[in-house]
């Protein structure tokens, strides 16, 4: 029995086998999201814009917990720790004196092998252990960050050398620097996006869907379970690590009390709230992660917005197990998900 | 002359040795009673409670409120619910003991809730949606907790003598009362406990589910009456924990996230179906957390990396823990 609805209930998280063309939804989505992300450059001051810009870039970091929760099934409550990584990587490998997306390039792949590290113990056993582990290095990251002082800036953070970071001369945006920025970062975004969307269409998203659904299951099919949740997880390290590396480069100082525990929790409840296993989902979460402190702290609601996250994450488990973007879907295609 | 100061020598260093193994075991003591609450609910539904160390917590705010007029020991910042205690509670700054009977008891209330509200019409759904709930339970009661008290650091008086002459001194270390106190309330606990599951029609319903849940319904024991049961106690532990803990650490919203890895990290150790290995486990992470700093030259703010790298280790070697059973998958 508990077999049965257990299936029931993954299958109404995974999404339909890999669509060969967009349905009409996801269409009218796309172009909707495409002119929403045009407007700010235009309505909103530069500091602003560049605010905005991090919290876009935030999109990489739950669609990283997405990957790694929704697709594979394996829980990361220490998402955070990576955005710090790959932050903290790059402000470093400029040091070095490299070029912006070389230094980008290899601070991205670190914070995948930084993943993969933490988590190869974890995932030999099954069950909720990677949870367990990436939780702890959550709440070690911000006292370990205090004591590297070397590379980290210790107590008082450090500065990123962004100067590099500047629209090519023959755009002509060079007043606009803001702009340019915040079209980098959508690029990235978008690339990343291309990149996650190709993967869970392929043989692998379809391995890694597996292995969620039936460990045993997809051994017997041949699908080696410790490669493919291994891959996933160094996968989502790494592009949660893009967005440490443009966040550092937005803000051009980084420091410990930028990655504490709890962005690592907001990031895992945004995911579950926009929707695990579509790829939709994922702006719908970065839209509450933005929204929900922003109505918060404009109307002086509550001390922290932890409670509506908190909340939020309970209330969609039980009304919309497949998030925001599992409502719209619902609707397009008539009553399919009962869990 | 030689032979003196060695002998001195020597003496202080046993001294510190045996000072930091009491100071561990003290912190142990928390540990293994809320990796136990952790441990009953894993036992018996299989699901890993993230919320566990914040429903303590919220057990721990609880206790202070009925404690003291001002909520806090030293610390003359009014919480909020004070007016609302001295007003409404009566009797109301309560006796340390009293205050934590209070406490467990709204633990209790507080586990059997969540059980009968959030858990329990979610029987039947992925595993994943269960653990989601939790964690989302995790970020709620902290943002509650934060929003009614604030982020102050708050001590707890403690109920054993807690003075500064308050010890025993074996072998020139001090073994303070509150950690005599805190194992003796220990040792009850898993006393009572095992009474309860060995003895209790209640105990057999619940080993009954421990063992088989579907085939538990099937022969007529109350699966959802007894998980109710499962839930109030496990949570009260918690409860008990982080009243204890707030008498030697202050309490503060985020002092449970930390308690919950060194718990997780004991349960993880010991075995997540064995309440013994949680008691054990417990013990280790408390040994391992402050003999590390002065054996291991780590620093004192990175004491949550020795038990994180125990728990990793843990995983590597041994992944189901010192007496968890090997776990069998079924196709």
């Amino acid at each position: 029995m508990t077999t049965i609805s257990n299936e029931q209930d993954a299958m109404a998280a995974s999404p339909a086998l890999p669509a060969a063309r967009m349905s009409r939804m996801s269409k009218i989505g796309l172009v909707v999201l495409a002119i929403t992300v045009a407007i700010p450059p235009f309505v909103v001051t530069p500091l602003e814009l560049t605010k905005l810009s991090r919290l876009v870039v935030l999109v990489l970091a739950v669609l990283g917990v997405n990957l790694l929760t929704g697709y594979t099934g394996l829980i990361s409550l220490g998402h955070g720790v990576f955005v710090g990584v790959g932050a903290f990587a790059m402000a470093n490998l400029i040091d070095q004196g490299m070029s912006l997306f070389l230094a980008g390039f290899l601070a991205t792949l670190f914070t995948g092998a930084v993943g993969l590290v933490l988590g190869l113990p974890a995932l030999r056993v099954r069950g909720l252990y990677l949870a367990l582990v990436t939780f702890g290095t959550a709440l070690a990251f911000p006292p370990l960050l205090r004591r590297l002082g070397t590379w980290t800036g210790g107590v008082t953070g450090r500065t990123v050398d962004n100067d590099a970071f500047v629209p090519p001369s023959l755009l002509g945006l060079d007043d606009d620097v803001h702009i340019w920025r915040y079209g980098v970062c959508l690029a990235v975004v978008a690339l990343w996006f291309v990149i996650i969307r190709n993967l869970v269409n392929s043989r692998m998203g379809r391995a890694l869907r597996t292995v969620r659904d039936n460990e045993a299951a997809a051994a017997t099919f041949g699908i080696s379970v410790r490669y493919a949740k291994a891959g996933a997880l160094a996968i989502s390290a790494a592009m949660t690590g893009t967005a440490g590396v443009l966040q550092s480069l937005l803000n051009p100082y980084v420091s410990h009390a930028d990655f504490d525990s709890f962005l690592s929790l907001r990031l895992y409840a945004a995911a579950v709230i926009g929707g695990l296993g579509t790829l939709a989902g994922v702006i719908f979460g970065v839209l509450a992660l933005i929204l929900i402190p922003t109505i918060n702290g404009a109307f002086e609601l509550l001390d922290s917005d932890a409670i509506v996250f908190g909340a939020g994450l309970i209330i969609m488990t039980f009304i919309a197990p497949t998030g925001i973007a599992g409502l719209f879907k619902g609707r397009d295609r008539g009553k399919s998900e009962s869990p | 002359m030689v032979e003196a100061t060695w002998r001195h020598f020597t003496g202080a260093l046993m001294e510190l040795l045996v000072q930091r193994c009491f100071d561990g075991m003290f912190t142990g003591a928390i540990y293994a009673s809320l990796a136990l609450a952790i441990v009953m609910i894993y036992r018996s539904t299989g699901l890993l409670n993230f919320a566990q160390g914040e429903m303590g917590l919220m057990g721990g705010y609880v206790t202070l409120t009925l404690l003291s007029p001002t909520g806090a020991v030293g610390v003359s910042i009014p919480i909020a619910g004070t007016a609302f205690a001295s007003r409404w509670i009566p009797l109301h700054p309560w006796p340390a003991w009293a205050a934590i009977v209070g406490a467990v008891a709204f633990g209790a209330l507080l586990g059997a809730v969540v059980e009968r509200f959030i858990m329990r019409p979610l029987t039947g759904r992925s595993t994943l949606s269960q653990v989601n709930v939790t964690i989302g339970l995790l970020i709620l009661i902290n943002g509650i907790v934060f929003q009614i008290w604030g982020s102050f650091s708050r001590k707890v008086k403690s109920p054993f003598p807690n003075e500064a002459a308050d010890y025993v001194g074996i072998l020139g270390a001090r073994l303070r009362y509150t950690t005599v106190g805190v194992w003796a309330t220990l040792i009850v606990i898993i006393v009572l406990l095992t009474l309860l599951i060995q003895k209790t029609k209640t105990g057999l319903a619940f080993r009954a589910i421990t063992s088989n849940r579907e085939g538990a319904a099937l022969v007529g024991v109350p699966v959802n009456r007894t998980l109710t049961i499962g839930w109030a106690i496990a949570s009260a532990i918690g409860a008990l924990a982080a009243s204890l803990v707030g008498g030697a650490i202050t309490l503060s919203p985020v002092l449970m996230l930390n308690l919950l890895i060194y718990a997780l990290a004991a349960a993880t150790i010991g075995g997540l179906d064995s309440p013994r290995g949680a008691i054990a486990g417990g013990l280790i992470i408390g040994l391992t957390q402050s003999l590390s700093p002065p054996y291991l030259g780590i620093p004192t703010e990175l004491t949550l990396l020795p038990p994180l790298a125990a728990m990793v280790l843990a995983l590597a070697v041994r992944p189901h823990g010192l007496f968890g059973t090997v776990p069998v998958n079924r196709v």
